[in-house]
């Protein structure tokens, strides 16, 4: 069972900065604020072969988020995404860790 | 900096795939014992935070003069937080989900990991620690010391990333060597001063609020002071 009393400040803390990212974005997106010029590898690509060549580089797979077109619902949806698999994988990490440990102390 | 599916030649793929879960699984076991501790588990609501700070600022282009944007990577930021190791993993998660939206390629995702993660986790973090060390002799603050080291140590690597994701590019043929570095560098001299202004700040602010979260403090010297 978790103790949420001995979580209590992780909790909030994490809350906190959770939405305030969220508002974040949607006002980023929203007063546009935010560029929507290619980044430095898109720039010299689309420089020296144009727009169209980029666009139709061969990937073995269509990504299968790609369909959500609005950045900012992606931009939530990736957020709880990575969040929940960064928790996820560091709490295997420690926990994994702690077993370890345990096993060299007896 | 995100390479596309399709750019790099297969052995470049293979090549940086290897690289980038060997230095996983090497991180694995030199996380220390940041968490082997009881209260360890304190940390990873705080990791989960962090991941989607650096999600949400990797999602977003502020403009760049030029007709360009740039987008934070925020390896170096990661590092300092976590320690070089753990950055590396951090880096990697956060590629994925940001493949699964188009952002990166998944055969590229190797080579996006040892950019971001290992030259702009890894190697970033060792630049700042070296500043640190240097500025370890002067009478600033310490909260100065790790600030202006960030911005450098993060500057510099993110440059040094767009150098290496250059010689990526060319070496899989699409660009000739000389534009893809040039322009690679060119456009992440601009865009590196993004870099190293946020990494800094929060940083900064995480520094003067909570120094305990910066689990590296040590491994600076920051903390024999």
């Amino acid at each position: 069972m978790i103790e949420f009393k001995r979580y209590k400040w992780p909790i909030i803390t994490f809350l906190v900065i959770a939405v305030a990212l969220i508002l974040a974005l949607a006002t980023g997106f929203t007063i546009g604020f935010l560029s929507e010029n290619p980044d430095g590898l898109e720039r010299v690509l689309i420089d020296t072969y144009g727009e169209e060549w980029l666009e139709n580089l061969i990937s073995p797979w269509v990504p299968i988020l790609s369909w959500i077109t609005n950045d900012y619902v992606a931009g939530i949806i990736g957020m709880i995404l990575s969040i929940t698999l960064m928790i996820g994988v560091f709490y295997l990490i420690s926990n994994s860790k702690k077993k370890k440990g345990r096993n060299i102390e007896i | 900096m995100h390479i596309p599916d399709g750019l790099l030649d297969p052995i470049t793929i293979i090549i940086l795939w290897i690289v980038s879960i060997s230095v996983m699984i090497i991180g694995y076991f030199r996380m220390g014992n940041l968490f082997e501790k009881e209260d360890s588990e304190k940390l990873i609501p705080y990791i989960g935070v962090l991941a989607a700070v650096i999600f949400a600022f990797q999602f977003v282009n502020y403009p760049v003069p030029g007709g360009t944007s740039g987008h934070l990577v925020g390896g170096t930021l990661v590092a300092i937080i976590l320690g070089p190791w753990a950055s590396v993993i951090v880096l990697f998660l956060i590629l994925v989900v940001q493949s699964l939206f188009g952002d990166g390629g998944i055969t590229a995702l190797g080579a996006n990991t040892f950019n971001m993660g290992i030259i702009g986790g890894m190697i970033g973090f060792y630049i700042v620690v070296f500043i640190v060390k240097l500025l370890n002799h002067t009478s600033l603050k310490k909260e100065v010391k790790i600030t202006i080291a960030t911005a450098i140590g993060s500057y510099i690597a993110i440059v040094l990333a767009s150098f290496i994701c250059g010689i990526e590019i060319a070496i899989g043929g699409a660009i000739p060597i000389e534009i893809a570095i040039l322009s690679m560098v060119f456009w992440h001299l601009i865009i590196g001063l993004g870099e190293g202004i946020i990494s800094a700040l929060i940083v900064f602010y995480i520094y003067k609020t909570k120094p305990d979260f910066i689990t590296t403090e040590s491994i600076m010297g920051l903390n024999k002071r």
